[in-house]
């Protein structure tokens, strides 16, 4: 009986470490792979790395789309900053000037690198940071 | 006046599914009588619920547009096809088409004999009370009732073009019917929780129940997949959105079940875990209906924001698990858990990948959680992408496909003859690995994850091979939908792994007449027609492609609806034997150019050939039963 007992608590603990374990690699994956998300102003006042991914939402402001050979320019704006947008590629069907979008990518020199861009499939979408203001 | 009869009658639906849990309260379960009483009483709310549901599609039909749901989803213009799928293009009418398949499932359990009448009634009951609470969720907060007063519009204001699609019309159905497909094991086995009778064999009830719901759910998550890569344009299969992956997690959770199901009936372990996990698939399946309805996450699938919807099914979803872990608590003591599992033995590998499964389905549960807890903390929004996902996912595959692959040459009960000989597991190896140096070859250099990754798929699909055609000679028996659907994950893998190295895509500025260069296709960008079409205008381009001797034309399209002045892409594919040419077309430029890009996808119709191979896999499992038992 005691023997089975000291089993069984020696098969609670390993397997309370072995999860315990777990969930730190878990959580470790998490946080070295999170994008964070920022509107323009925010952006402007954090120091962001250029290695870290971030996701930047606002509006596209009027008239600032540009286009060069297969890369496209832009500004986001949250109304009271503006962060400049260059990318490669097809933008979505719903992106114009004036709506809201969303970009992933990096930040490089004060301009953002988007590796993604994202307009709603909602005509009436606006990033969920500018609902409030 | 049909929408008010179809109103009227869910209500009376919901008043004597409401009847039904009484009586299976109050009655004697027992009593051969009662079930009688209790089985009509389940029907008869199921047929008036079917009849509103049915009085729903026929006003679809007809354009009533005096239902303010029909009218905000529907138009006069659409073809008849698609004013019916208008009906679930959006939250009310999901839930409806939702509560309509719950209750489906309950009613073909409620056909259906059971020995055990008092298991049987109480999981009438437990079913029941489940259609109830979701029934008072549509009719209280998400009612597709509703009148337009004074007058109806003259016309409805149309179903998202991006909507209008064979696949999108059947994949939201074919999800639904799995999701609460699993309400069967679940109310069975609270069933067999509050009978109190060990000896039932549960488990064996509820496994071709388990493998349906399953089928369904596959298909229906590789239809959302299919429909995503065509329509949207991106070219992808999977995009690990939030509401991707709630479809993900029970499917996991129930490819788990399905297995430690078939461990319980070989060798009577795991009855305690397959209680819980019964408990776990339904309870995810109920979260995914949480996270899509509530739009408490913010996704690119989000529906209406409405938190009283939210509120109410965590409440209910609370409610579901309070009282079921409650009961499997208190019932603890009835197993008694001293036989242990053998080491090295065949259900001591599916255990293992029990385990695996349960860390894929945490993480992604974290995954989807964690930006809701770091803003509650931190005040800062974040996302969790694909490289979090690709992280987790791809070394416990990995190590599940070790398990099951050992798992072959191991038998139920007994630790694995090390001295017998693998002759076998050590020829598929050898294949594989010449496999993976022959892709070596042609791909160059590439990361060891990926390189592990396609030599495991590989692995699993040509010991597989090796089986079917040993049993063959031998005249030994092939247990043939285990071999399909492992070698359909074989494959899965596989294509997973070689997609995401040799495809490829480059963005071209193009005039009419221009030829352009990209991996040994010529490009020609032949005409360009302006089209006026019943619902929408449209630009088409048509380009001229010639590759490897062959020359074909792809017609990508951007369209402008007129009901809704949307704008969509219509993606021209080329499907040859090992890779799809993927061509849309973006704006105008001012200088006249149109932007073009050109999408290489590899490998990509075989991640859903192996989606088909495990679904058929599951329909062969269910005729096996039920062909046993007639």
């Amino acid at each position: 009986m005691k023997i089975h007992r000291k089993k069984r608590l020696i098969n609670v603990l390993l397997l309370s470490l072995l999860s315990g374990a777990g969930i730190l690699m878990v959580l470790y994956a998490l946080n070295s792979n999170l994008d964070y998300f920022f509107t323009p102003s925010e952006l402007l006042a954090e120091e962001v790395p250029s290695n870290r991914r971030v996701k930047v939402g606002g509006m596209v402001q009027e008239g600032s789309v540009r286009r060069e050979d297969s890369i496209i320019s832009f500004t986001i704006t949250d109304y009271s900053k503006t962060i400049d947008v260059s990318y490669t590629g097809i933008v979505p069907d719903l992106f114009k000037e004036g709506s809201g979008v969303v970009v992933l990518g990096y930040l490089n020199d004060g301009k953002v690198d988007a590796e993604k861009v994202l307009a709603k499939h909602d005509e009436n979408y606006m990033p969920p940071a500018l609902q409030d203001k | 006046m049909i929408a008010d009869i179809s109103h009227y009658l869910s209500i009376l639906s919901t008043a004597i599914f409401m009847l039904t849990f009484s009586l299976v309260l109050v009655l004697d379960r027992s009593a051969s009588h009662a079930t009688l009483l209790i089985k009509r009483s389940y029907s008869h709310a199921f047929i008036l619920f079917l009849i509103s549901f049915l009085l729903y599609v026929y006003l679809a039909l007809t354009d009533n547009f005096s239902v303010s749901y029909i009218a905000q989803h529907s138009n006069s213009l659409l073809p008849n096809f698609y004013k019916v799928t208008s009906i679930w293009s959006a939250h009310e009418g999901s839930m409806f088409l939702w509560i309509v398949f719950l209750s489906l499932w309950g009613f073909a359990f409620n056909l259906h004999n059971d020995s055990n009448l008092n298991v049987k009634n109480l999981s009438i009951g437990i079913i029941s009370i489940i259609i109830v609470g979701f029934q008072l969720f549509l009719l209280v907060t998400s009612n597709p009732f509703e009148i337009v007063l004074p007058f109806a519009p003259e016309n409805g204001a149309d179903i998202n073009p991006v909507l209008q699609d064979p696949a999108l019309a059947i994949h939201p159905p074919t999800l639904y019917l799995g999701y609460v497909g699993f309400v069967i094991p679940f109310a069975y086995s609270l069933a067999f929780l509050i009978n109190g009778n060990k000896s039932l064999d549960w488990e064996k009830k509820v496994k071709s129940w388990s493998v349906m719901a399953w089928v369904f759910l596959t298909i229906g998550i590789s239809l959302g997949s299919w429909w995503a890569y065509y329509e949207l344009g991106w070219g992808g299969y999977w995009f690990w959105d939030p509401v991707e992956n709630v479809a993900l997690m029970p499917w996991l959770a129930a490819t788990a079940f399905i297995h430690s199901l078939s461990v319980a009936s070989k060798s009577n372990v795991l009855r305690i875990w397959n209680l819980l996990l019964s408990i776990i698939v339904f309870s995810l399946s109920l979260f995914g209906a949480f996270i899509v309805r509530s739009g408490i996450i913010d996704s690119i699938h989000s529906f209406a924001n409405d938190p009283q919807r939210g509120m109410y099914l965590l409440a209910f979803i609370a409610i579901i698990l309070f009282v079921s872990l409650g009961l499997f608590i208190s019932r603890f003591s009835m197993f008694d858990s001293s036989k242990n599992i053998k080491s090295l033995s065949k259900e001591s590998f599916i255990s293992l990948n029990n385990i695996f499964f349960g860390v894929l389905i945490f993480s992604t549960m974290m995954g989807i959680t964690y930006p809701l807890i770091y803003e509650l903390l931190y005040n800062q929004k974040i996302s969790v992408g694909a490289p979090f996902y690709n992280a987790i996912y791809a070394p416990i595959t990995i190590l599940a496909t070790i398990m099951l692959v050992a798992s072959i040459d191991s038998k139920w009960g007994r630790p694995i003859d090390v001295k017998r000989g693998f002759s076998m597991l050590y020829i598929s190896l050898a294949i594989s690995l010449i496999g993976l140096i022959t892709i070596g070859y042609f791909v160059g250099n590439m990361p060891f994850i990926i390189m592990l990754s396609i030599f495991m798929g590989l692995v699993i699909i040509f010991r597989y091979l090796m089986l079917i055609i040993s049993n063959i000679v031998h005249k030994k028996y092939t247990n043939t939908p285990s071999a399909l659907a492992h070698a359909g994950l074989g494959l899965l893998i596989l294509s997973i792994s070689v997609n995401s190295i040799l495809s490829s895509e480059k963005v071209f500025n193009m005039k009419p007449n221009e030829i352009r260069e990209f991996q040994n296709i010529t490009i020609q960008f032949s005409e360009l027609e302006l089209l006026n079409k019943s619902n929408h205008d449209s630009i088409r381009a048509t380009f001229s492609l010639s590759t490897e001797g062959k020359q074909f034309y792809l017609s990508p399209e951007k369209r402008k609806y007129f009901a809704r002045g949307q704008i969509t892409s219509e993606t021209a594919i080329k499907i040859m034997p090992l890779k799809d040419i993927y061509l849309t077309i973006g704006e105008q430029l001012d200088n006249g150019q149109w932007v073009i890009n050109v999408q290489l996808n590899y490998f990509i119709r075989f991640i859903w050939l192996s989606a088909a191979m495990m679904a058929l896999s599951g329909l062969i499992i269910i005729k096996n039963i039920i062909r046993r038992r007639v």
